[in-house]
């Protein structure tokens, strides 16, 4: 059928509408419906005509003549897909808003139609006269519709949006007669082959104009209130739909004015996208804040218009992914929030007690960030290597700064969901759930053809096809099974698949791929102590181990990317589901996005010195040269430290870690953090050394490294909390590790995948055991224990056996480490770092020993009398670290030894010799079984001494000690294992100071004071709008002259 | 005489404009968007003027043949056909507007409707 008839169905039917009787409500309605559902079909044909066999786009002549004498259409791919996107969002959003639309009758529906028809026009024409007229009727449709809600102050913000239109159509209307004066038509293609530049004051006007309509930031106060008040169904349609076909309305213009307009585009749409989300991060209204989002969207679109000249061929790809994203998304979001009562952004917690509609958000959220496996995550990737090719680094560091901002505000609105309380009651009705989840539904889909078009195009991954990803969504399926099913089938797969890819690796990722694989199997079975179904952990927790799988397995630097992506957000959902963990869990999100896009960053500026982009192999970093690699390296480097939490961008790890729900700390700590080091071992490997203005990078990594160590373990002995001990001790423990790789040498990589495995087990085990006591005694303060030696026997063992091993002592495997390590250092000629590494030693030393000291020794507390051991299945994993710490100490070469020779093709000096149970070095021997046997000789010895010496000791019991009769004011101060390094502190407390805290705290603070200082502008006073719409208008014309 | 007509129309414009931005009533800055809407037809008219040529009605007086010499541009005065028709549609959604405020809170000063902002 033609795409005339998209215009002859909306018009016809708004005729038939205008004469129905005003009592025919519902068959108004039908007809509606029906009307819609032609345009969609209509779109819908043409669409799969052109996808399928790949025709030149259709001309449709009006008039009987051919243009500039009468007005002509045109139907490609792009349109039919425009067209349908819009029709589909009208014919949702009229599902969506029945009761309204009958409530208020034929007027209000043929209103609909004709806002669809005429966006469809806005599409269709290519007459620019023509342009203006579906402009207006855009204007008077919205008009209308704004009326449609509740909210009475929709009106005024309908006035207001009027205002500011009649503004816009005199510009656009002058523009377009002083344009057809010099060109002699009104046809955008008779006037582009003309080109603008003899009559560039008129197309500015008319240019100016349209850009308008997207609501360009700062004059856009006009549309957010529209946005705000409207019926959440227009705001759909307002978001989605005129949103594309304003757009597209821009590319036409673009396509009379030539490259020459590009660059304004792309500074409107900048500076659009970066000013609209950074005034969203201090808005607690929700569809407020959906309007600045959609602000923000729209700008980022016009960015990408605007940088059509170096994107070529992939300009549909780019463009096209991030606004199918974007409409979907809000438009989804739109539909979701009239589920919502009230308005306040923590009102969402209501939707927490449906895990359809969580997902529904999660996709939706996803989908705007611009993750995988969403379109958005593809066209993100394209457009970073595009601009990073042709040296355009600034606007790329804009784009993901804007992204970053967004992405903050997004995922607090998250956690706001996940963990705020509500008591108001979600009442989803059948049409309210059609259009939301036919978004869901569209998302996906459009990720699997982004992904197919990726896949044809660029060779990239479908990512939507690839093993893991799909094994982690597929629990998705299955959340209705008891959690214990579904652990079941986790281990079970996270096992075959290790089974089924064992022989693929080398002696390296196979270290990595048995910690996430075998090991992330070993911690799941502490999994085993939940009950009920525990909807959301399953599908987060195998979208990590899936994307660290991947993080291994890929070779090129999309996959990498794509699994650093997946696992970070499986770890976000992962971490939030502590108690308290919504500002951790935030606080990771942001790091690690941002830490993705320094990445991001990295790979597409390698990618433009190393051909073929848009995807290389990760060997090729090797092939860089100055000035690129140096940069390079860096980005990459602090990239992936904000994995590590080195010092610095450490802040989220603590709560993180500590807030975590039991099991999780163990996965989080003990497993995600060694994709910090992957990513480092596989940059080291590939670009090894280089110099950045005159400075051994390998150098500064090794300072940062000491520090990480030193401070980490310094913050650790100052805390009450168990697990925060252990959070911080794993900062300090993943700066040795970077230090071990910074030495770039033989024996310091082998140390570092020395702390690599060492650090997984007692991490884990220590967080297990530290968990389990803080789930019994209810409490994670040290302080408040005492005693449970006694009465949690296993759980002692397991931490005195982890204090043992982190602490380097001999005989278990921390020793080993150490072992290694002053090997190490010693074939080095760094000295101050390594002094700093020392120091951190001791200091290790002292929050273990208070972490055996304070929780299992001294007096049990009466309230703790009846406390039982943790539970089986937190035991029983610890049990088998401890084995396996047991067993690793004393056959170290189990994993070493493959490494140590696999490592020679790196640094083919100074191995190790492994024989028999010895292994030497160029200073010493160790053996791990004699010194095991020594060690248990003495310890017995002593132990028994011991024993025989204390037969006659008397206990000291709870009241053996008093305080002058009277009970202590603060309880707390008088125990010993309170502020149990007091003096320390005294002494050092100014290395703890929280610097980094305050700092990334006033960047925080800096970005919603200037906001706020922003939003004072937008006063609600339509003239004020309309005024500033016209200084827009100037300062762009004076900035466009060059002024 | 075209010219003339331009800058009256431009003044209208600049007239109208001036009146939205700076009259606090509803009524008044309708008033002076329809002044403005009215300038920016009488600049379309003036654009498609040509000296010296007659109407663009081909009947017994311009044949068919000698059109292109003796009438003026038909283009922009279809234009402006269209252009009022519009302006009338938009002002009188404005009037409604304006009633339905007036309606809420028995004023007509745009400054009272800032409920929304931020």
């Amino acid at each position: 059928m033609s795409a005339l008839y998209i215009i002859a169905v909306g018009l016809g039917s708004a005729f038939v509408l205008g004469m129905l009787n005003e009592r025919q409500k519902n068959l108004g309605y039908v007809i509606t419906l029906a009307a819609l559902t032609v345009m969609s079909a209509i779109s819908a044909q043409w669409l799969i005509i052109f996808a399928a066999t790949g025709a030149h786009p259709i001309d449709i002549f009006t008039a009987g003549t051919q243009p500039p004498f009468a007005i002509n259409l045109r139907m490609g791919v792009i349109e039919s897909a425009l067209t349908l996107l819009i029709s589909l969002t009208g014919l949702l959003s009229a599902i969506h808003m029945g009761n309204a639309l009958v409530a208020r009758g034929r007027r209000a529906m043929a209103v609909l139609v004709i806002a669809i028809m005429a966006l469809c026009g806005i599409v269709l024409t290519r007459d620019i006269f023509n342009l203006f007229v579906f402009f207006e009727l855009i204007v008077i449709a919205t008009g209308g519709m704004v009326l449609l809600s509740d909210d009475e102050r929709a009106v005024s913000a309908g006035f207001k949006y009027l205002i500011v239109s009649q503004f816009i159509s005199v510009l656009l209307l002058i523009g377009i007669i002083f344009a057809y004066h010099a060109t002699g038509t009104l046809n955008i293609d008779g006037m582009a082959e003309q080109g603008a530049s003899a009559f560039a004051l008129a197309f500015f006007l008319m240019f100016i104009a349209v850009i308008a309509e997207l609501k360009p930031f700062p004059a856009n106060g006009w549309a957010l209130d529209i946005y705000e008040s409207s019926h959440p169904g227009f705001s759909a349609i307002f978001s989605a739909a005129t949103g594309t076909a304003v757009l597209f309305a821009v590319d036409k213009l673009l396509l009379i004015g030539g490259a020459e307009w590009f660059p304004v585009a792309s500074g409107v749409g900048i500076v659009t996208f970066v000013g609209a989300n950074l005034l969203a991060l201090p808005q607690t209204n929700d569809r407020r804040l959906l309007g600045y989002s959609s602000i923000a969207q729209t700008g980022l679109i016009l960015t990408v218009l605007g940088q059509q000249d170096i994107l070529g061929q992939n300009y549909l790809f780019i463009a096209g992914g991030l606004l199918l994203a974007h409409a979907v998304a809000k438009a989804g979001l739109y539909w979701l929030s009239d589920l919502v009562a009230s308005r306040q952004l923590t009102a969402w917690a209501a939707l927490k007690e449906r895990p359809l509609l969580v997902f529904a958000f999660v996709t939706f959220v996803a989908m705007l960030c611009g993750l995988p496996p969403f379109p958005g995550f593809y066209a993100k990737w394209e457009l970073a290597h595009a601009l990073a090719a042709e040296g355009r680094m600034a606007m790329l560091a804009l784009i993901l700064f804007g992204a970053l901002l967004e992405a903050g505000y997004l995922f607090r609105w998250f956690g706001y969901l996940i963990k705020r309380e509500s008591d108001e009651k979600v009442v989803c009705s059948a049409t309210q759930a059609i259009p939301v989840f036919a978004a869901v539904i569209a998302g996906w889909v459009l990720g699997f053809v982004w992904g197919e078009l990726s896949v044809t195009r660029f060779g990239l991954n479908n990512l939507l096809l690839t093993l893991p990803l799909l094994f982690a969504l597929s629990f998705l399926l299955i959340e209705w099974a008891p959690a214990w099913l579904k652990n079941t089938v986790a281990i079970g797969g996270m096992v075959a698949f290790f089974v089924m890819t064992y022989a693929e690796y080398d002696p390296l990722r196979l270290i990595f791929a048995v910690i996430f694989l075998i090991g992330g199997a070993i911690t799941l079975l502490a999994s085993y102590s939940a009950h009920g179904r525990r909807v959301g952990f399953y599908p987060a927790a195998m979208l990590m181990y899936a994307g660290m799988i991947m993080l291994i397995r890929t070779t090129d630097s999309f996959g990498f990317f794509a699994a650093w992506e997946l696992l970070t957000v499986g770890s976000y959902f992962l971490i939030l589901r502590g108690k308290e963990s919504e500002p951790h869990a935030l606080s990771y999100i942001l790091f690690s996005l941002g830490g993705a896009f320094l990445i991001l960053a990295g790979f597409a500026l390698a990618a433009s010195a190393v051909p073929p982009a848009p995807t290389f192999s990760l060997a090729n970093l090797a092939a860089l040269t100055a000035p690129v690699a140096p940069w390079v390296f860096v980005l990459l480097a602090v990239g992936f430290m904000t994995k590590t939490a080195a010092i610095g961008v450490h802040i989220w790890l603590p709560g993180a870690h500590a807030e975590a729900e039991t099991d999780v700390s163990p996965m989080v700590s003990g497993i995600l953090l060694k994709a910090g080091l992957y990513g480092l071992f596989v940059l080291l490997m590939a670009m090894g050394k280089q110099q950045l203005f005159g400075i051994e990078l390998t150098h500064a990594l090794l300072w940062i490294a000491a520090l990480t160590a030193l401070l980490g373990n310094l913050m650790a002995i100052f805390q009450e909390d168990g697990k925060r001990l252990l959070a911080y001790s794993s900062i300090g423990q993943m700066g040795y590790a970077v230090f071990g790789l910074a030495l770039m040498n033989h024996l310091g990589w082998l140390m570092a995948l020395m702390f690599v495995i060492n650090h997984y087990i007692y991490k884990a085990m220590l967080f297990l055991s530290v968990g389990g006591v803080a789930k019994r005694t209810g409490t994670r303060d040290m302080y408040k224990m005492g005693g449970l030696i006694t009465l949690m026997p296993l759980s002692f063992i397991a931490t005195l056996i982890g204090i043992i091993a982190v602490s380097g002592v001999p005989p278990l495997s921390g020793f080993g480490g150490r072992w290694i390590f002053y090997n190490a250092i010693m074939t080095s000629d760094v000295r101050m770092p390594m002094v700093i590494l020392f120091l951190a030693g001791p200091i290790a030393f002292l929050y273990l020993f208070r972490l055996i000291y304070t929780i299992f020794l001294g007096q049990l507390k009466d309230e703790f009398r009846r406390v039982k051991e943790a539970p089986f299945w937190i035991v029983l994993p610890q049990m088998i670290y401890v084995a396996l710490l047991m067993i690793f100490a004393v056959f170290p070469g189990i994993a070493l030894r493959r490494v140590d020779e696999y490592l020679n093709q790196f640094f083919p000096e100074g191995g190790l010799g492994w024989s028999g149970n010895e292994i030497t070095s160029a200073y010493g021997y160790w053996n791990p079984v004699s010194i095991m046997i020594i060690i248990c000789v003495i310890f017995g010895v002593l132990l028994a001494w011991l024993m025989f010496v204390d037969r006659k000791a008397q206990k000291v019991k709870q009241f053996n000690i008093v305080f002058s009769a009277e009970a202590p004011y603060r309880p707390e101060t008088t125990h010993f294992a309170w502020n149990f390094f007091a003096p320390y502190r005294k002494a050092l407390g100014f290395l703890v100071l929280p610097l980094a805290t305050m700092f990334w705290g006033t960047i925080t603070g800096l970005l919603h004071t200037g906001a706020d200082i922003a939003r004072r502008f937008y006063t609600g006073n339509g003239q004020t709008y309309a005024f500033h719409f016209l200084l827009f208008v100037i300062v762009a014309y004076a900035i466009r002259i060059g002024f | 005489m075209a010219h003339l007509a331009m800058a009256t129309g431009f003044l209208l414009i600049l007239i109208g404009a001036w009146g939205a931005l700076t009259n606090r009533n509803l009524l008044r800055m309708i008033v002076a968007f329809t002044i403005a809407d009215t300038g920016v037809n009488l600049v379309i008219i003036a654009v498609g003027y040509m000296r010296g040529r007659t109407a663009p009605i081909i009947d017994g007086a311009v044949s068919a043949a000698d059109a292109v010499t003796r009438i003026i541009d038909p283009v922009p005065q279809a234009l402006v056909l269209t252009a009022i028709v519009i302006g009338v549609g938009v002002t009188a959604l404005m009037l409604a507007y304006t009633y339905r405020l007036f309606e809420k809170k028995r004023s007509l000063d745009i400054r009272d409707y800032t409920d929304l902002k931020g």
